[in-house]
């Protein structure tokens, strides 16, 4: 089968400070820009191929580069060597409540999200009441009231609830299943596994070991921006381990 | 060509793009039961001002066409479209960091967005114009015309430079920090330097040829061109035709600045 993933070559290099802070005022005045021109390549030489069906974990300390890999297969992040080459559309479970507007009530939000990822109407209503079911008797009671009264736990739920309901073949998972509480927890496993079943590709990154043994089979391990091993998922984490073990001396 | 792959890239994602247009202005008008009263309540306030300023203390009644006040209105509905983008877009990227951040949505539909949403509530705003022209005529001031044509065509001129506009402010707000203060200020004086409040004509050669340069002087030429009389002050027809290659010219630099500033924009927000 071909890859419906291809990763080539990729690198992204990032200004050391988190903002480059130009600002008018400095041009004009100083007429050059004090912001730090110091360059770090988050990550560099990363080549892999995922074929349909995989599940794969991605394994690395912080700053390892992790959600930096995955915002580029998203596509929201433009590499600056290299490509990335997705054949299938992606579901993103990134920044899960980004789409949502506190002003609007969780029915329009419903609406907005899945529009905002290509549903049509008629599918969306076909499937609002599974989502209402997944996210819980809490939220289907504040269906119309605003997304701001929400408590974060439900937010989280009900924004989790749209995602997981795209048809997309590809599903990209940011460290979000730790939300809800454990009964919410328990219901997005099964969630994730059965959308596994169907055959979809899922790429996971997470700290806890637990959530990666029971959804990936094949790990990456992602360590200060290279691709220092890749091959079965006990074999990368055993490695991971040992590391950490090694850095925490 | 980017300009028409990416078009193009945006137009396939006009559900999208119009999920993005309703829901901006559900968030305007759910906010308040004032809402639409607020889109046309800024305008004609204005107008209002204005007219008092210059005609009952200042007595000038020859600035711009008669009647002056649906002159005024005229004039403040389309401006108050063009600041809405200048001012949203250049908070655009930022405002909707999160969003950005989650999907895979070709970026110039960010500024798509904007423009369009704007443009809506300019459309819903012409009433009002339609109102105060209908007001004149019956007492006998109005002077409608067959160039009443060219008022669609301005207000695909103005969408039009406003794109490129908003594909060049976005980006850059996004990554200098202190741009919006700067194009704040930049912004009320462009206002004076608009013929809006006066009529192109009025501003004293070699001078109008600078005006000119702003495509937002074309625009109002045209939009105006049907609702006046232009014994006294004829149309500027070298105001539209500078207008509209600096608006396509616009246009093409909106597209490259974009491309160019994308990459370094995603990772800043």
């Amino acid at each position: 089968m071909s890859p419906v993933i291809s990763v080539e070559g990729l690198g992204i290099e990032f200004y050391r400070a988190r903002r480059r802070r130009l600002s008018v005022r400095e041009m004009v005045f100083h007429r050059k820009n004090s912001a730090p021109k110091e360059t770090f390549w988050a990550l560099r030489d990363i080549s892999f191929d995922i074929r349909p069906g995989e599940a794969v974990g991605l394994v690395g300390g912080n700053g390892g580069g992790k959600s930096t890999l995955l915002k580029m297969i998203a596509g929201v992040l433009i590499p600056d060597e290299g490509s990335v080459t997705v054949r299938d559309g992606v579901a993103p479970l990134i920044e899960l409540t980004g789409g949502f507007v506190g002003e609007l009530s969780a029915r329009d939000n419903i609406y907005l999200t899945a529009g905002l990822h290509g549903v049509s109407k008629e599918q969306i209503e076909e499937r609002f009441e599974g989502i209402v079911d997944f996210a819980g008797p809490q939220v289907r009671a504040g269906l119309d009231t605003p997304f701001r009264h929400f408590s974060s736990g439900m937010k989280v739920r009900l924004a989790f609830a749209v995602v997981t309901t795209l048809d997309e073949p590809i599903i990209l998972v940011d460290e979000v299943l730790a939300v809800g509480d454990k009964a919410f927890r328990e219901k997005c496993y099964r969630r994730m596994e059965s959308l596994l079943g169907d055959g979809r590709t899922l790429f996971l990154v997470s700290h806890s070991e637990g959530d990666l043994k029971r959804f990936s089979t094949r790990g990456l391990y992602l360590k200060s921006g290279r691709l220092t091993m890749d091959g079965p998922l006990e074999d990368v984490l055993d490695q991971y381990n040992a590391d950490q073990v090694d850095a925490s001396k | 060509m980017r300009l028409i792959t990416r078009t193009q890239a945006v137009l396939s994602k006009r559900s999208v793009l119009w999920t993005l247009v309703v829901r901006d202005l559900r968030v305007r008008y759910s906010r308040s039961v004032l809402g639409y009263v607020w889109t046309i309540l800024d305008p004609l306030l204005m107008s209002l001002i204005y007219f008092i300023v210059f005609v009952y203390i200042v007595h000038r009644t020859d600035l711009g066409h008669q009647p002056y006040f649906l002159f005024l209105v005229s004039g403040l509905l389309p401006w108050q479209w063009f600041s809405g983008v200048v001012t949203e877009s250049s908070r655009a990227m930022i405002q909707e960091a999160r969003l950005i951040r989650s999907t895979n949505l070709p970026r110039e539909i960010w500024v798509a967005r904007v423009v369009v949403s704007k443009g809506i509530e300019y459309l819903l705003s012409l009433p009002v114009l339609v109102f105060f022209t209908l007001l004149y005529l019956l007492k006998g001031d109005a002077h409608l015309n067959g160039w009443l044509v060219l008022l669609p065509l301005g207000i695909v001129m103005q969408f039009v430079f406003l794109i490129g506009l908003g594909l060049i402010l976005a980006p850059v707000t996004a990554l200098v920090t202190d741009m919006q203060r700067v194009i704040r200020i930049l912004l009320r004086m462009l206002f004076y330097v608009t013929p809006v409040l006066y009529a192109s004509r009025m501003v004293p050669k070699p001078y109008d040829v600078i005006t000119w340069l702003n495509p937002m002087t074309g625009v109002l030429e045209m939009m105006r061109a049907g609702l006046f009389n232009h014994d006294h002050l004829p149309i500027q027809w070298a105001a539209i035709g500078v207008g509209l290659v600096v608006t396509v010219f616009t246009l093409f630099v909106g597209f490259a600045v974009f491309a160019r500033l994308e990459r370094p924009v995603l990772k800043e927000i």
